[in-house]
């Protein structure tokens, strides 16, 4: 269909009307850029916690959960690659740019990547909480996303996304029916994992948040939060576990948890690159980068059999 | 590196539904790359890759026409209308 927007005004009515935008659409610029930088950070999320899952495999106890986190990996590695081909479509990176950018620490994925995973326990909590953390994220961004082609491939993420978090939930559950020591194992996986995985929603939202005005985001980072907060609690306290909220409380009038006052700092220094483990992240992604090159140069152009060569090739550069 | 658009029909539906792209050099390597990139838990029995360059695609406003005209629909709300005012009226 045919169609272009006048005026701001006239754009943000088509989306309030439930309007889908489309790759070639004239979309004005500010919405094209927002929705760029949001799906190339989820892009770079994925890939940074694929390649952590990787780091995995060798460790992961036994056969059947070895199979589980090898095919989890090429899963978050597939994600990085869909939406790297979406957001390439947007024309304001390519997919090598994007790379390139990540790489060299200029661009942003999830806070929880720029910790380190340092046992099995995190690994397991990792699963559950930030698995769980960013499903419901995704889960509110599709439901009424405005930008149809994200949209779509986000159905499909979020089918393979809930497999992972049903792992990670059996995982933790083996943990919990486990001895005093794998029990206190996970339990300081918790301790170091509950906040990032809470801080990965955000602070509150702004008022004036475009994602949420251009319907690329359907709900406030509060609420999600929250829900990611109703949910987990009650549950690890179920399996025994003590949640490190030192001022937690629950609410009798709304019968909600509170989980107390949130240190947004830790965040904001992850934004900055400045996690605790940030550096060696980016620094092992960009040597992955330069040591799987020979696997691209051998699927680039050049090297495959020309068996329809002589077609016009447009190089997006070694990827 | 050439760009594919990659389409997937699921055993028992009709219709190929688009489910996304990606690149890759030659024809052989795209259905490859499709199969690990969207097929991977059997999501559908039959792939087309397409190059993008090769997919025909109608200009702006070419099927605009169509959104207007009435006379290809029928309204069957009207045909009922219709048949209760005849079943009720006398002979």
């Amino acid at each position: 269909m045919a169609r272009s927007w006048a005026t701001m005004e006239d754009f943000e009515a088509f989306l309030d009307d439930g309007g889908l935008v489309e790759a070639d659409d004239p979309m004005p610029d500010a919405y094209r850029q927002a929705v760029f930088a949001f799906i190339e950070m989820h892009a770079n999320s994925e890939l940074m916690g694929g390649l952590t899952e990787r780091d995995w495999i060798p460790k992961t106890p036994g056969l059947r959960h070895k199979m589980a986190v090898l095919a989890k990996t090429q899963d978050e590695i597939g994600h990085g690659h869909l939406l790297y081909m979406v957001a390439a479509d947007l024309g304001v990176k390519t997919r090598v740019e994007m790379l390139e950018d990540l790489f060299a620490g200029r661009s942003r994925f999830h806070n929880v990547f720029h910790y380190r995973a340092v046992t099995w326990g995190d690994q397991v909590a990792i699963a559950f909480l930030v698995d769980a953390a960013a499903l419901i994220s995704q889960q509110a961004v599709f439901k009424n996303c405005s930008y149809g082609p994200y949209k779509r491939i986000l159905r499909r993420i979020i089918a393979e996304e809930g497999f992972h978090m049903r792992l990670g939930e059996d995982r933790m559950l083996r943990i919990a029916e486990g001895t005093d020591r794998q029990r206190l194992m996970f339990q300081e996986s918790l301790n170091r994992w509950f906040w990032p995985a809470l801080q990965l929603f955000g602070p509150d939202s702004e008022s004036d948040d475009v994602l949420l005005r251009w319907h690329i985001k359907s709900e406030r980072n509060e609420v999600l939060r929250d829900r990611w907060v109703q949910k987990f609690v009650p549950m690890l306290q179920s399996y025994g576990f003590t949640v490190p909220a030192p001022d937690m409380r629950w609410d009798a009038v709304r019968h909600r948890w509170d989980v107390g006052p949130i240190d947004w700092e830790p965040l904001k220094r992850t934004l900055a690159q400045g996690g605790p483990d940030s550096s060696r992240r980016i620094r092992e992604a960009a040597d992955n980068w330069s040591r799987t090159a020979w696997v691209r140069a051998a699927l680039s152009h050049n090297n495959v059999a020309a068996n329809d060569a002589g077609n016009g090739s447009t190089s997006a550069g070694g990827s | 590196m050439r760009v594919y658009e990659v389409f997937v029909k699921k055993d028992g539906r009709n219709e190929f539904r688009h489910v996304g792209a990606l690149e890759a050099a030659t024809d052989e390597l795209a259905l490859v790359l499709a199969r690990e990139a969207y097929l991977r838990r059997a999501e559908g029995d039959r792939l087309w890759v397409v190059r993008r360059d090769h997919v025909v695609a109608a200009a702006g406003d070419f099927v605009d026409p169509n959104a207007d005209k009435p006379h290809r629909h029928h309204d069957g709300a009207a045909v009922a209308a219709r048949r209760m005012a005849a079943r009720q009226s006398p002979g």
